[in-house]
Parts: C-alpha cells; structure tokens; sequence
C-alpha cells in the first residue's frame, strides 16, 4: 500500500501565488480526481508535485519519505510518474523504443502491450507518427514501465476522440484496480467522477472542495457552484 | 571511339597535357585529405553533442586549441611529450564537462537558438582569453605527436597524422552511430536530446549523461586538435576557428547522420585541396565552408521556397 500525502503545498510561477496552501491524498488502488476551470493551478500543481517547477513551501511524501526537495529524476525513481499534457512522445524514436527509455529493470515491456495490445502493431513505427491516440497510450505506457507507485496524468483527453477517452479511462481505472495510486487532472468532469474515487476542485490556486467522487457527480449543480463561484471550502466527508 | 586525336610515334613518349594536370589535381586533393579529416572529425563531434544535448556548439574546436597551448607551453618547458598529452586530454575533457555543466545548469530549458549563443558566447570568450595567454597569432612550436610519412599517394606524402586523423574520425563516427543506437545509455541521450524534461521525469539521469557528452566531445577535439595543429598554422585563431568548416561538414550531414558529416568533412579538404591548386580561386579556398553552408541551406529550404511559389 503506497500513500502520496500533501501537505500545505505552495507553488509560484514568475513570483506570483499560483497554487496556495493545498492539501492532497492519493492511495494506492483509487483515484484521485482533480478538477477546475481553465487556470485553477491544476497542471502547476502537479508540475510541482513532479519537480519539473519547484515549490514555495510545503511537503510532499510517498510513504513518508519526503520529496519536496528531490529533482525529477529522483522523485521518479522513488516511485512519482508523471504523464504531461501535451503528449510528450520521443518523436524520433519507435513505439518500442520510447517504452524501453523508461524500462525499469524489474519491470517487462508486454506489461505495456498488455495495457494497451493497440500499440503492438505499431511497435517499430515513429512515434511522431502515431495518432493522437497511441500517443497518449504510449505515455501512460511508458510512464508505467517506471514502475510507479504514484501516477500524475495532466488532461490525456485533451483534443481526443470520446470513444478513445473512454478507452483511456478505463486503462487508467485498471491500473488503479492493479494497485496504483492515480491522480488525474481531468476537464471533462462527469467521465472523470465516473471512474475516480476522491475529487478536489480548485479555483484560482485553492482547493474548494475535498470529498467523495460519486456525491459530486451526483449533483451537478453543486460542481457548477465550485467551479464558478462560492467561498468557503467544503469537505463533505470531514 | 572516343573522340581523342591520334598521335604520331615520336609523341607517345610524353605524357598527355591533360594527363599532368590530372596528376596536379590528384596530388591537390590528397594533400587536401589532411584537412579533411580534421573537419570531419570536428564535424561529427558538432553532431554527436546536437543530436544528443541539441546544442549547436560552436567551442569544440577553441577546447581543443586552448588545451593544445597547454600541451605546447607543457612542452616547451621541458615536460616529456606523452604524459603532458594525457594531461592535455584530461584537461580538454574537464572543460567539456565545465562547458556542459554551464549548458544544463543554466540553459537547460533554453531553445536550441539560445544555447548556440551561448556557444558563441563563450567562442568569443575563449579566443579573447587564447590570444591573449598565447601571444597573439605568433605561431608556436608545436611538437608533432605521430612524425613521418605513411605511405606516397600520387606523388604525396601522405602523413602518419593525417591517417591518423582520418582513421579517427571514421571510428568516432563507427563508435557514434553504435553507441546510440545499440545501448540503452544512447537510446535514453536520443531520448534526452528529444525531450529533456519527459526523460527526466522517468528517470534519465539527465545531467549526468550530458556531461558525458560534453566531456567524451572534449577529449576527442582535444586529441585531434593536438594531431592535427603542428600540420597548420599553430596559432590560436586559426585552430579555433576550424569550428566553421567542421560545422559546414555537419551541416553536410544535416546535423544528422554521421556518416555523411564524415563524408562532408572529408570532400571539403579534397575540394580545398583541389582549390589551391587553381590560381584563380586560389586565394578564395578559405571561403569554400562559407559556400557549403549556404548551399546546403538554401538546399534545406527548397520545398518551403516551391511551395511559396505556388
């Protein structure tokens, strides 16, 4: 059982409060949703959780080792994947080869043809050449060869068709199922509660709402409140 | 039947006339082979650091000059030649990693432009510094690492440096094209080169690997430039500014392929070979690298300027 804690996480961007005071929790097997309006501090947040921008203040742990202050490459190797946004596939390189850059010697290549059996033909193609589609299965792919205790996924649905967001959703709620700890920074809400456990909604850098996906996505209204207006921050389920 | 007038008995004992100017122009471009294999070499050094940092480096050639002047004071204050080399290809290679650690310290994230600058930047710097250090463009004794001839090739001597030179510069393309395409440690530099922020963040020990290739890049300009610089003029400037033909021969290659860099490096020196042989564009030979790149880059942008045009 793996754990990322947040605790009271800040991050700036060109010295300007771009996420303030953010409490997260993600565990191993569920997922945890993270939703806002364009601008909220979604993706700096996960940058920041990352390393690829560093943090203001606050700590970042995965099974209490604190992360806060490793770079990328050392939060990787203690177990944090992070799939951008953007699709960030080695364009030069093959399918094959874009999975084996981040092989993890305890980790097998057909776990990934496994996830996704689409990418099997397409093994010796350039990526640059995939659709948009394999693209995004690739990255998750890859970033699952690290061997991840934690998984960050920024907007894969981001100009997809709906039949392949829906064939993404599901691989990512496998690989929770499997045992992973997810956190998906999604803009298409509704499909997102539908496969998450815990969400949180952001506006402007804070988080408004901590609770349990199926309430929100039961009540519609409600999200629509979190996302444009209201105050205080609401924690349903304490 | 060829179109060749015949010749009466009495002139079969001379050579043609065109046959002589054959063998002059032969003799040209074998002496040309030296210069060649120098850009070729620095050529697919340039290469290998853009392919795999995706930095257009202008310093490689002033390191290896820099470091030469090492070997050259070392040597005229009487150290023995052989370990003052060793401590020169040291030194060539610490400053590649200086110059790498400058590079992914600090402009890491930067555009390819930027970084170039930078390289730039830092040319300027080292020239400056260099002339200063070496006593301007007063030529040196630079002692001759690989004396003597290797073999006579249309009536030139072909040195055993510049084989040496050639020879190193056709392993470190083999070596290159090997090691990035056949290890994991040059499929994740590919990986790098692409996408440094996505290779670090599965675990690419990205700085660690760039300062591999600046320092490998360092020490195999330092030891060709210490080949090559008792063959040319032995001052600063002008070892320094080998930079503009090795970067002409990688542009030969597209900044790509290896192998045409080498290919690229190597018919530069034989058409600068050929030039010098030719009064009329004698004195032009130096600005052939000039005409490459511009050929080569006006070449690059034809499909764009076609498909302006309809």
């Amino acid at each position: 059982m793996s754990r990322l804690v947040v605790s009271n996480l800040s991050i700036n961007r060109a010295e300007l409060p771009v996420v303030t005071s953010v409490d997260l929790i993600a565990e191993s097997g569920a997922i945890s949703v993270v939703l806002g309006a364009n601008g909220a501090g979604k993706t700096t947040l996960l940058e920041g959780l990352s390393g690829v921008i560093p943090v203001a203040g606050g700590t970042i742990a995965i099974d209490g080792r604190a992360l806060q202050k490793a770079r990328p490459g050392a939060r990787s190797r203690e177990g944090l994947a992070h799939v951008e946004q953007g699709r960030t596939v080695f364009r030069q390189l093959t399918t094959e080869e874009n999975l084996r850059v981040s092989l993890h010697p305890g980790a097998d290549i057909g776990e990934a043809y496994a996830l996704f059996p689409e990418l099997v033909q397409r093994r010796t193609v350039k990526a640059s050449l995939l659709s948009g589609g394999e693209q995004q299965m690739l990255v998750i792919a890859r970033a699952l060869l690290t061997r991840p205790k934690v998984l960050l996924i920024d907007e894969m649905s981001a100009g997809l068709a709906p039949v392949i967001v829906t064939r993404l959703m599901t691989a990512v709620r496998k690989l929770a199922d499997d045992g992973l700890a997810v956190v998906l920074v999604e803009q298409f809400a509704a499909l997102a509660l539908s496969i998450g456990n815990r969400a949180y909604v952001m506006r402007r850098g804070r988080v408004v709402y901590d609770g349990d996906c199926a309430k929100l996505r039961q009540s519609p209204g409600e999200l629509h409140r979190l996302y444009l207006g209201g105050t205080e921050t609401c924690r349903p389920d304490g | 039947m060829s179109g060749r007038t015949m010749r009466s008995g009495a002139d079969l004992d001379r050579p043609f006339p065109d046959w002589e100017k054959m063998n002059a122009l032969l003799t040209s471009a074998v002496a040309g082979l030296t210069a060649g294999g120098t850009y070729a070499l620095l050529g697919v050094c340039a290469v290998f650091t853009y392919r795999l940092v995706a930095v257009v480096n202008f310093t490689g050639a002033s390191i290896g000059a820099a470091v030469t002047f090492v070997l050259i004071a070392l040597f005229e204050a009487g150290f023995p030649i052989w370990p003052s080399v060793l401590a020169g290809i040291a030194a060539g290679t610490l400053t590649g990693v200086a110059i790498g650690y400058i590079m992914t310290r600090w402009f890491g994230e930067a555009s390819a432009s930027t970084k170039a600058a930078v390289t730039v930047a830092l040319l300027v710097g080292l020239i400056a510094v260099g002339l200063r250090l070496t006593g301007g463009q007063h030529p040196h004794n630079m002692p001759e690492l690989f004396p003597g001839s290797a073999f006579r090739l249309a009536g030139v001597e072909v040195t055993i440096a510049s084989v040496l030179t050639i020879g190193l510069a056709v392993l470190f393309t083999i070596l290159s094209d090997l090691f990035l395409n056949r290890t994991k440690v040059g499929l994740n530099l590919r990986a790098l080169a692409d996408r440094p922020m996505a290779a670090e963040l599965l675990g690419v020990r990205v700085q660690l690997l760039s300062l591999l290739v600046w320092g490998m890049t360092g020490a195999f300009t330092t030891f060709a430039l210490m080949i090559i610089a008792p063959q040319r003029s032995p001052n600063f400037m002008t070892l320094s500014l080998l930079v503009v033909p090795a970067l002409a021969a990688a542009l030969i290659g597209l900044f790509r392929s290896f192998w045409w860099t080498l290919a690229g490096g190597i018919a530069l020196g034989i058409v600068e070979g050929l030039a010098s042989s030719i009064e009329s564009v004698s004195q032009y030979r130096g600005a052939i690298p000039f005409l490459v790149v511009l050929a080569v880059l006006l070449w690059s942008q034809r499909e764009a300027r076609w498909d302006e045009a309809r």
